[in-house]
């Protein structure tokens, strides 16, 4: 690399990276002290970036949900750039959008961004400050808006903020705020997160100029070209390594929800040409009636970068740059890639089979880096009713379950999903402090991980035994087709909920909704995860470990698990 | 004679301070850590600075023995018994995944396999109430199966112990007759707070180190006595206080930042004296540095502490000073990655092989070395002549490994180097504002305290950075951890969950706070009694409050006496100063309350605890060219040991004294303070850095 046109030192460069990289963590953690509802505290239901003037992902902060990695920030920021110009995108406006047609996620994820502009002036505008959050509640058919499995459109999962402004000039929009409250059934709840992701926002803006102001807006942007350019450059080095082929895995997801029985299927090309990839998702199922639908941004963009950052660029935060060489095929009407009006409430469900379906077909050509499946779901479920006092509780968790085996180990977990990431289970105390029932059991689901030479991970089981009467909702999916094991490694055991009721009768409750009655109990089995090779070559030691341990109760190499 | 004594076991050196509370005088001594037998270390640096144990009237010991057990995995054979249905309650953890795209990823292994985790028939709710009695049947079975295993140590945690401990502490009464030679601890003996996972890996961890920790401090005091010495031992605590032996012995995980902390302590007591409220703590060492928040004489304890690093770590429930840790020191390496980026730390080169400038085989460089190259740290200075430093060797290595790979002209040095340092100090400052900025507090209300071997060297440059006004110098930075050793108070920290709503409630109903404060305070107080046979002399109580639903709490300070409106508006109060915003509306809940028992320790007069000169003395005054980010200055250099108290002088300057230096910019000024600790004022008019 020759420097003698720069100005700027390679050196100091990396100092302004540190400083910008920095801020999206900061303003993370001051976020999680001061967001409301435990969506955002405990599951970190939000992520934090900075984007360019142009919309473009020049770093994001560490935790947060890996789906945001995906494209929400840009995508909003694409829009509001779209709907105002750069003009009228001016020093204390903060904006919103929620809007299904561009973003493509359930309603409930709400991108604010504020500009960070050093002067009026359209080459003044430096980026944009950015805070994705999970809305407790944006109205529509049911408490919480996206956890309903039976929506037809969008317009029954909520309120939909196109490009709106809350703040204008840094004065709030009262009418802005009053709409917001009345179209929540948590006004309290929504209105305080949406305090702490304006304050978000604002104080990442200003600690950004910080860094413009003493080191100078053209150093910065000289550094994020130079960031970008490498962080590509190391991308394409890594695929450049993948022998040139197309690389093709399948799967599928029960159904939709409403047509019940009828499989969404995930078929997936991988192209690799030279130190390009293309991730064609052009063959996965036609848009569906129920809300497992996603946007092309918030569907086909989100799980295909998701996929390249878990095998291409692990390491560092997301950005532009290393995603350049990797490009989405998606043709509009596919479940990825639904209309704007289609119901989207499940949007990120699908998201993690996606992804591991797009690892599945990279199985062949990176041995060492591709583990077997994860259990590949949310396996949402909700129990909500009123306690005794007669207040409405709602308790809803994502399960964790088995991840997939690989060349030279078991697998790990239980886990969330790939799509999930420093989300923290709601401690079984706390359930019990706050809501009506009792946990009896929360363990391992012995003989649940794929068999193999390396055995797959282990799912859970919980039983929730009811005090009050309640309602539970749940969507529970890959039944029908197991988290797969590669090179000869057995299937997970896949989940399900099961409804014992108090005369000791069971029905299983996969997709829906039931009511309960006090001494009732909620069973949740989670899935475990594939395994890895000929079983028949798994080490006695580790199988006689497995025994003693009660991972596996009975030896595995003499049946199924 | 009456000595009061300090000594730290550190992972490369063992320090002691002796202070002389006739003569007030202080004595130093260090030796290389013997890994083999901790104890020895301990009597070889006694012996090196002639203290006879028997003229010690306090032995104040801090150690790093329990984390070292924890993270290399040399604990005891245990076994966990818990409520039926959660025995697996250590392997499920939160599930949560720190490093989101790791698909390797995996937390650190429980410390307790699952075949030697049983349930007992026990059940008790979240109210406290028992639905299911205690099974002693069951627990003799378990008892047995113990046995037969040959383990070691058992901690029992139950699920709603932090209501109600009686079904733990039967059953641990239970064990501990049944098998009196095993190390036999309980969740709520460490935590009265909710959080199943928490407790019982914090309960698993003590038990895990128990007997070990346990042995270590008995022989250690069978060792003292033999020696004649006939005062009181007490072992450095990780919340900043010291415990008796018994408590150690008892809980010995309460030690496991034993080590690191008393820096902060003593950067507690100049606060006090100093009369500042508000203060960075910042040490720099050779590997890290540290940083901590120091709020009108007080540090926050950490929430939760994870057992080597929040990523894979296991969860402790017991206080440990918040303190954040970059891998930021002198030693850290610079290296330039295949994406030709720049990096400093975390990998360093130690005191083996050491910085390049040493000469003793190290060949990649540091930031001691860039320190080196810019004149900072002076040729032949360090550690007061005692190493002689090889500037043309770090130049080399400097320019071989960064500065040319990087395409820098050949003569460029002092720009790689003064690059090296600006990436060092953004990690440094970054971890800096993770305790202020993070936590809602305006860093340029602070004032920065600098200590270790470097952090007199880059206070300087970090404060300007920052935008922080002032800079503190105490005396013998180099040596300041040991010292502050001196300081620690006898503590007690008693910490419950209790649950009120502070909103609508009629103010007579605030009486809810009363009985559980007594009750804190009385067993406080009994613990000092037993444990130090001292009175309380000073009580904080703090409630950990926040708005209903939400997660994170902020700590109010409360009396016994507070009505809900007394502390609604508290909580309002400290909440609107923190975030810049508070709902006077929204509801308000108590969620725990903590209670800080403090008895006073002897500990040395500050005014006696440095070595700076009698006025009227000589001062050499030297010259040497140094870099600064403006460029190469002449630049006066001082030896500390010279300068009385109410010098003053004006930037660019460097004081030099034994393991430290301290770099003044141009601009600044300085004055010897009247405990010997240099005030530095941070020019504001400087020029930026590059």
């Amino acid at each position: 690399m020759t420097r003698q046109n720069d100005e700027l030192d390679p050196i100091t460069a990396d100092v302004i990276m540190h400083g910008l990289s920095a801020v999206p963590n900061l303003v993370d953690k001051n976020i999680a002290r001061t967001a409301y509802s435990f969506l955002i505290s405990e599951y970190k239901d939000y992520a934090v970036g900075i984007v360019d003037g142009d919309g473009r992902l020049i770093t994001q902060s560490r935790g947060g949900l890996p789906i945001f990695v995906a494209n929400a920030l840009s995508a909003a920021v694409g829009d509001g750039l779209a709907v105002y110009g750069k003009r009228r995108l001016q020093h204390g406006d903060v904006v919103i959008s929620n809007h299904g047609g561009t973003m493509g996620q359930h309603l409930n994820n709400v991108v604010m961004y504020t500009p960070i502009r050093t002067g009026e002036a359209d080459d003044e505008l430096l980026g944009f400050f950015a805070v994705v959050m999970h809305w407790m509640d944006v109205g529509g058919i049911t408490i919480g808006s996206c956890q309903s499995p039976f929506t037809t459109d969008v317009f029954q999962e909520g309120i939909q903020f196109r490009t709106v402004k809350l703040l204008a000039g840094g004065e709030r929009i009262e009418e802005m705020f009053r709409m917001i409250a009345e179209n929540t059934r948590f006004p309290k709840l929504v209105l305080g997160d949406v305090d702490s992701q304006i304050a978000g926002c604002l104080t990442g803006r200003d600690m950004v100029l910080d860094v413009a102001a003493r080191y100078g807006s053209n150093a910065v942007r000289t550094s994020v070209e130079r960031f970008w350019a490498r962080a590509e450059a190391a991308t394409r080095a890594v695929i450049a390594s993948i022998p040139d082929g197309v690389y093709r895995a399948s799967s599928f997801l029960d159904d939709d929800g409403i047509e019940r029985g009828k499989p969404v299927e995930i078929n997936v090309r991988v192209v690799i040409d030279g130190d390009e990839a293309t991730v064609d998702l052009s063959e996965v199922a036609a848009e569906l009636k129920g809300p497992l639908n996603a946007g092309f941004q918030g569907g086909a963009v989100a799980a295909a970068r998701m996929a390249a950052k878990y095998v291409f660029s692990p390491d560092g935060p997301a950005n532009d740059g290393a995603f350049r060489p990797i490009k989405v095929v998606c043709p509009p009407g596919r479940f990825l890639s639904a209309g704007p009006t289609a119901p989207i409430g499940g949007s990120g469900f699908t998201i993690p089979s996606v992804v591991d379906t797009i690892l599945r077909a990279l199985a062949a050509c990176l041995r060492e880096h591709i583990p077997a499946a994860h259990h590949g779901t949310y396996s949402v479920h909700v129990i909500d009713g009123r306690d005794a006092h007669g207040q409405l509780f709602q308790h809803i968790e994502s399960a964790a379950g088995g991840w997939g085996a690989a060349y030279d180990r078991d697998g790990g977990g239980p886990f969330r999903s790939m799509a999930h990431g420093d989300t923290m289970e709601v401690p079984v105390e706390l359930q019990e402090a706050s809501h009506p029932y009792l946990v009896e059991y929360a363990r391992l689901r012995p003989d649940s991980g794929g068999i193999g030479m390396f055995r797959g991970g282990l799912g859970l089981e919980k039983a929730y035994r009811m005090m009050q009467p309640g309602r539970v909702t749940t969507s529970i999916e890959r039944t029908a087709c197991p988290p797969w094991g590669l090179e000869g490694g057995g299937e997970g055991v896949p989940g399900r909920v099961e409804i014992e009721r108090a005369d000791g009768s069971r029905e299983v409750l996969l997709k829906g909704e039931a009511s309960v009655r006090a001494g009732d109990r909620v069973l949740l089995f989670t899935a475990g995860g594939g395994g890895f090779g000929d079983p028949a070559r798994r080490s006695r030691k580790a199988i006689a470990a497995d025994l003693k341990q009660g991972y596996v109760t009975h030896n595995p190499s003499s049946g199924s698990g | 004679m009456a000595l009061i004594v300090g000594t730290d076991i550190g992972g490369t050196f063992t320090d002691v301070v002796g202070y002389d509370t006739e003569k007030r005088s202080l004595h130093f001594g260090k030796g290389l850590t013997d890994y083999g037998d901790l104890v020895n270390g301990v009597f070889d640096c006694l012996s090196q600075i002639e203290i006879d144990p028997a003229a010690v009237s306090v032995l104040k010991h801090g150690t790093t023995q329990v984390i070292n057990i924890l993270l290399e995995r040399k604990g005891a054979r245990t076994a966990l018994v818990t409520t039926k249905g959660f025995r697996d309650v250590l392997e499920i953890g939160r599930a949560s995944r720190p490093l989101p795209f790791d698909l390797t990823y995996r937390r650190d292994p429980p410390l307790v396999e699952r075949a030697l985790r049983f349930e007992v028939n026990e059940r008790i709710d979240a109210k406290g109430q028992v639905l299911q009695p205690l099974d002693m049947e069951d627990l003799e079975r378990i008892c047995r199966r113990l046995e037969d295993e040959r383990v070691e140590a058992v901690a029992v945690s139950f699920l709603n112990a932090y209501v109600t401990p009686s079904h733990e502490d039967g059953a641990a009464a239970f064990i501990r007759a049944r098998l009196p030679h095993v190390y036999v601890t309980t969740g709520a003996e460490h935590s009265r707070e909710w959080f199943e996972f928490e407790r019982s890996s914090t309960a698993a961890a003590n038990a895990y180190v128990g007997p070990r920790a346990s042995h270590y401090v008995q022989r250690l005091e069978t060792r003292l006595d033999e020696a004649g010495f006939d005062g009181r031992l007490l072992i450095m605590g990780s919340h900043g206080g010291v415990l008796s032996v018994r408590r150690a012995r008892e809980q010995p995980v309460a030690l496991v930042e034993s080590g690191p902390i008393g820096g902060c302590i003593g950067a507690t007591a100049y606060a006090d004296a100093l009369g500042l409220d508000r203060m960075v703590a910042f040490d720099m060492g050779g590997t890290t540095a540290k940083c901590a928040l120091i709020e009108k004489g007080s540090f926050e304890i950490q929430p939760t502490y994870y057992i080597g690093g929040y990523e894979h770590g296991l969860p402790l429930r017991t206080p440990v000073l918040d303190i954040v840790e970059v891998g930021t020191g002198g030693g850290s390496i610079a290296y330039v990655d295949r994406q030709e980026h720049l990096h400093v730390g975390p990998r360093s080169a130690g005191s083996n092989p050491g910085p390049v400038c040493f000469r003793r085989g190290g060949n990649e460089p540091t930031v001691t070395d860039a320190n080196v190259v810019l004149g900072r740290i002076g040729s032949g200075a360090f550690l007061s002549g005692s190493l002689s430093l090889d500037r043309d060797a770090a130049v080399a290595a400097l320019m071989g490994k960064v500065g040319t790979p990087l395409g820098f002209a050949a003569a460029a040095e002092d720009q790689v180097a003064r690059g090296v340092l600006a990436l060092a100090n953004a990690q440094m400052g970054t971890a800096i504002k993770e305790v202020t900025v993070e936590r809602g507090k305006d860093i340029r209300d602070f004032t920065l305290f600098v200590f270790g071997g470097g952090g007199p060297l880059h206070g300087v440059e970090l404060a300007r950075e920052l935008g922080i006004r002032r800079v503190v110098v105490p005396p013998e930075p180099g040596n300041f951890s040991a010292l502050g050793m001196l300081f620690a108070p006898a503590r007690i920290d008693e910490i419950r969950t209790v649950r009120l709503d502070v909103t609508g409630g009629a103010d007579d109903e605030a009486q809810g706070l009363a009985g559980p404060l007594a009750d804190m305070e009385a067993h406080a107080s009994a613990a000092l009694l037993r444990d130090f046979e001292a009175e309380a002399v000073a009580f904080e109580r703090q409630a950990e409050m926040r708005y209903k639903g939400q997660r994170h709490t902020i700590r109010v300070a409360v009396d016994a006496r507070d009505s809900f409106d007394r502390l609604r508006q508290a909580f309002l109060t400290t909440y609107a100063h923190r975030y810049g915003r508070a709902d006077a509306d929204a509801p308000v809940e108590l969620i725990g309350l903590r209670v800080t028992a403090i008895a006073a320790a002897p500990a040395p007069d500050l005014r006696a605890m440095h070595r700076a000169a009698r006025p009227g003395g000589t001062i050499v005054r030297r010259w040497r060219d140094v870099c600064f980010n403006t460029g190469r200055l002449r630049t006066l250099v001082l030896n500390r040991y010279d300068l009385p108290p109410g010098f003053q002088e004006q930037g660019p300057a460097i004081i030099e004294e034994f393991g430290a230096t301290t770099l003044i910019g141009p601009g600044d000024r300085f004055e010897v303070g009247q405990f010997g600790e240099l005030q530095i004022t941070i020019s504001t008019a400087a020029g930026l850095p590059s």
